[in-house]
């Protein structure tokens, strides 16, 4: 590790940034990002396999299920098996994986997304797959069974491709949203025959039967988020127009007891039709609002409510922000791109968050890059983001990137990246930027149900700064986490923290320390510190 | 198989009688590929003809019938190539037209060789070379047809992705199990031999005309734009669409028009911003209808917006008209071949022509004037396409069309489009095939993407490349 180490800390040194880059940063220094790609060395040995079923999903979910505070990773596999692996990187230390038997190894699965489904504090896991969906009841010391006759969740027969949770106001169960692609018995004609989305909504003590979303558009990403900041999430979709007919992207208004509503253009909803493969959200404009990036082929969105919330009405500023992932920006391959997961973390602590992107060819597509570089977009001081992928280290772009994960799998307070990549090895990364922030990582929690706080808003405050993220689950490109919530404090160490919980409770400005915090709905918050 | 039945008839007939007719019969539909001579050899030919029609019904009695039809074949492919033209990132509409072209252009050249009475278009298209001959031999031509399509759509579709090529070979695999279904086995080599022969003959023949390597989806790597306040600047968001589509487009080697220019058209309104010139109040038009679109003009617009990637394209919705006609027609193999060549060269030239005059005026689009002028917040109803204002590509291109069909269906040929109804957009009726291409021309209006001047001289332009299409000799005298 050490001569890839060395080698990552000259080119940080002579290499970036680029003279523009170098122009554009100086007002503003901030740590260069740097990761160490240490996936021999952890022992995280898994490929996600398979030929045109698999050409989308791939995804990896982070999380704790040995209540030691670390992420573990349980990785989709395709036609092979998926994997669980167990976290035993020493804090601050290189990073260490022990695969490990969890009664979640078995093929076809192409996502995952972690989710305490019965509020009995023990993580729970859904796995996306090609055939039937399955809720996975997590049992302690990360072991799993099927729950789903149990639970009647109803797992279906279709090419699974996306997923979103949310807890509707009263419920005791949560709701899932399971994203569908295209009808995969169709060979000749696929084109136009997307199945139908399914909502498994709560019942009293299970799942309801599953609720098509009539019109489904072939979704690679959903999201159940607060767009509007009404206390009611509605679902955000985004679709692949490779293969629908009359369709576009979406937004699913959710009251509860009511059947979803489709919102439309006598709503404000602008028509917007992409090759839609990943969401990633935060509060970037710091409108108060959440933004939303939209991977796709040779373009991305970034989209904002320039009007405010009244309307879905959202434009496109992307290139104004320079938030594109449209080609590499490395190498001899100028084909266009083709983005995939997406997720907006502060890699540097600077308290600016930036934006990751896992890119990579389709199969075998002569028109779009064959050496497609993952994106590392660090965000400036004027909201503004340039790339710093290559210099970071993580581009790695001899390899077809899919789902992925930014998570503190070391728990220093920098996020480390774990991508998994079609037919090659999935790749992990320590994050080793030098002279990086002060940095918070919280962990929410209130009474059952939803004993995660799913659905919160956490904002930190460090004088006129002010940073806020929602807590959902979904999104991404297969890949879902649970765990520390991470901020970035930059050279400030001061904070202040305030969680929107799902009911709308406020809890009112409290101080944070550096480190990790635990918040408790009603009770002070608590500093966490690893177990000896 | 044509011969079949023919062979059946001729068994029950008294023989010098039948020999002859069915010799006549048969050369009216199938060219046969031996020394036919009536006037000199008519004996050997009635041997020859006996011979093979005692093989047939020998096959006959030990083989299923074979009913392939050379029309369903052709249907199936150009279902599928529609949707392939849809689904292949680099097909924007100028390379969608190119591909319907020689496509179109290949099916003729299989269906002329095989069918008496009908001319290939070698030494008529600009440097198409002569097509294989037929060796001789009997042929089926369904999987003359067959063989010729899957190829031609290997090639021209080479890139499109896993989804489509999964497609491709899926109809291949069917077609072929289909066609071949009962006969003999050479002919079947001779005929699936033939039709690649014919399809790589126009594939290399296509390799040459300047629009086979699309790069970055159609956007230069390097471009420099005018200055002046008239000329075109991006109108989108995206990053790779800040230079213009294909620019060298109109250089192109034509398929029936000598060259991309020759068509010319005069030049657009003279530049102005002043609110008393001629280009402000086409701005100005542009303005004020969009402001007051009706149900009815916003279905029209998006009726044929035909957006790349989004649909067959608007060459592949002439495409699409054609094919609707010729199945509510019933059509045979020859007048679908004639069709499908004829309107895809219509539509290929145009858009050579039309993208020889963008670059040529390089106008803005009315989406730049009018936000710098009129009004900053307009937001036209279509997306408006990354290239050049005038001509209208579409209106072009329609006018071509309009112009193809109407010189073989005839003036005032109803017809019901249905193009875009996987889609949501309901059929509409059309009067005629002008009809329909002055409203697909006015929608670039109604979509605010296009001044008039550009809709209304894009038609000119569409008619003066349909005449050259129009004079193309497909038939003997």
């Amino acid at each position: 590790m050490r001569l890839p180490l060395l080698a990552a800390l000259v080119a940080c040194i002579f290499s970036w940034p680029s003279a523009a880059e170098d122009a554009a940063l100086a007002p503003n220094p901030v740590p260069l990002p740097l990761f160490v790609e240490q996936t021999t060395s952890s022992g995280l040995s898994h490929s996600f396999t398979g030929e045109w079923e698999f050409i989308v999903g791939g995804g990896v979910a982070s999380f704790d299920c040995n209540d030691d505070g670390k992420s573990d990773l349980f990785l989709a596999g395709g036609t092979s098996p998926s994997a669980f692996f167990l976290n035993q990187s020493p804090q601050g230390g290189d990073l260490k994986f022990v695969p490990q038997t969890s009664g979640l190894e078995m093929d076809m699965v192409t996502g995952a997304y972690p989710l305490d489904i019965d509020s009995d504090g023990i993580m729970d896991i859904v796995l996306l797959r090609v055939g039937e969906n399955k809720v996975m009841r997590g049992l302690g010391e990360c072991q799993f069974a099927d729950a789903g006759k149990d639970w009647g969740f109803d797992g279906g027969d279709a090419w699974s491709t996306a997923f979103a949770a949310t807890w509707e106001q009263g419920a005791q169960w949560p709701s899932i949203a399971i994203g569908n692609y295209i009808d995969r018995t169709q060979e000749a004609f696929p084109w136009g025959s997307c199945t139908d989305n399914w909502l498994h909504r709560a019942g009293p003590e299970s799942f309801d039967p599953p609720l098509p979303l009539k019109p489904s558009h072939c979704a690679l990403s959903i999201l159940f988020t607060d767009w509007n900041r009404s206390g009611t999430p509605a679902l955000r979709v985004s679709n692949d127009r490779e293969y629908y007919k009359g369709g576009e992207e979406q937004l699913w208004q959710l009251k509860p007891g009511q059947p979803p509503r489709l919102y439309s253009a006598e709503d404000g909803w602008a028509r917007l039709r992409i090759w839609g493969m990943g969401i990633a959200s935060r509060d970037i404009t710091g409108d108060g609002l959440p933004d939303y990036f939209l991977t796709s082929m040779a373009d991305s969105k970034f989209q904002t409510l320039p009007n405010g919330p009244q309307t879905p009405a959202y434009s496109d500023i992307a290139w104004s922000k320079g938030l594109t992932a449209h080609s590499p920006y490395m190498g001899e391959d100028k084909r266009p791109s083709t983005g995939w997961h997406a997720q907006f973390e502060d890699v540097n602590n600077d308290g600016l968050a930036d934006l990751f992107v896992a890119k990579g060819n389709v199969w075998d597509m002569p028109d779009f890059a064959e050496a497609d570089p993952n994106n590392l977009l660090m965000q400036k001081a004027d909201g503004t983001f340039v790339e710093a992928g290559q210099t970071a280290g993580m581009a790695s772009p001899d390899h077809a990137a899919r789902g992925a994960a930014l998570a503190d799998f070391n728990l220093d307070g920098l996020v480390d990246l774990v991508v998994v990549n079609r037919n090659s090895p999935s790749q992990i990364w320590r994050n080793v930027t030098k002279d990086a922030g002060h940095w918070a990582q919280l962990q929410l929690a209130q009474p059952a149900p939803n004993p995660d706080a799913i659905g919160a808003w956490i904002e930190v405050r460090q004088g006129e700064s002010l940073q806020r993220r929602e807590n959902f689950l979904g999104g991404g490109h297969a890949s879902g986490q649970a765990g520390w919530i991470h901020f970035g404090l930059g050279s400030n160490p001061e904070a202040e923290v305030r969680v929107i919980w799902p009911d709308g409770t406020i809890d009112p400005w409290r101080k944070i320390a550096p480190g990790f915090s635990q918040i408790t709905k009603g009770e002070a918050i608590e500093t966490w510190i690893l177990k000896p | 198989m044509a011969i079949s039945a023919t062979a059946l008839v001729v068994w029950t007939r008294p023989l010098a009688i039948q020999c002859f007719s069915a010799a006549l019969i048969f050369d009216n539909d199938q060219v046969w590929n031996g020394p036919l001579d009536l006037e000199g050899h008519l004996m050997t030919v009635c041997f020859r003809w006996l011979r093979s029609a005692l093989i047939v019904v020998a096959t006959l009695s030990f083989s299923p019938a074979h009913a392939a039809d050379p029309q369903q074949v052709l249907t199936q492919w150009y279902r599928l190539v529609l949707e392939l033209v849809r689904h292949t990132p680099t097909y924007s509409p100028p390379v969608a037209s190119r591909s319907f072209a020689y496509i179109g252009i290949a099916v003729w050249e299989v269906t002329a060789s095989g069918t008496r009475g009908l001319q290939s278009l070698s030494g008529q298209l600009n440097a198409m070379p002569a097509p294989p001959a037929r060796p001789e031999g009997s042929y089926d031509e369904a999987v003359v047809l067959q063989a010729a399509l899957s190829a031609a759509v290997q090639d021209f579709f080479g890139n499109t992705g896993p989804t489509g090529q999964r497609a491709i070979a899926a109809m291949a695999r069917t077609q072929h199990k289909i066609v071949v279904a009962g006969l003999a086995p050479d002919v079947v080599a001779r005929s699936e031999a033939y039709g690649k022969a014919v399809a790589a003959h126009v594939v290399a023949w296509s390799a040459g005309d300047g629009g086979a390597l699309v790069e970055n989806m159609g956007f230069p790597y390097e471009y420099t734009l005018q200055d002046g306040p008239a000329h075109w600047v991006s109108t989108s968001a995206i990053r790779q669409q800040q230079v213009p589509l294909l620019p060298g487009w109109g250089k192109n080697r034509p398929l029936a028009m000598p060259s991309g220019a020759s068509c010319p058209l005069p030049a657009p309104p003279d530049y102005s911003e002043d609110p008393a010139s001629a280009f402000y109040a086409e701005a100005k038009e542009v303005l004020d209808v969009a402001a007051a679109l009706t149900d009815e003009q916003k279905l029209i617009a998006r009726f044929w917006s035909d957006d790349p990637m989004l649909s067959p394209t608007p060459p592949g919705h002439w495409i699409s008209i054609a094919l609707q006609i010729l199945a509510r027609d019933k059509a045979g193999i020859a007048a679908s071949a004639e069709i499908l060549a004829r309107l895809g060269i219509a539509v290929s030239d145009s858009f050579i022509a039309c993208w020889d005059s963008k670059y040529q005026y390089d106008l803005l689009r009315p989406v730049t004037y009018i936000r710098r002028l009129m009004d900053p917040a307009f937001q036209p109803l279509l997306i408006t396409p990354p290239f050049p204002e005038y001509p209208s590509g579409h209106s072009t291109q329609s006018g071509a069309a309009a112009a193809v069909l109407t010189e073989f269906f005839g003036q005032d040929f109803a017809f019901t489009d249905a193009t875009h109804v996987d889609d949501g957009l309901p059929a509409r009726d059309y009067p005629s095939f002008d009809a329909a291409a002055s409203e697909a021309a006015l929608s670039r209006l109604y979509g605010g993407i296009h001044f008039r001047a550009a809709i209304d001289r894009g038609l000119d332009q569409g008619r003066c490349i349909g005449a050259y299409v129009a004079a193309l000799k497909m038939k003997d005298d």
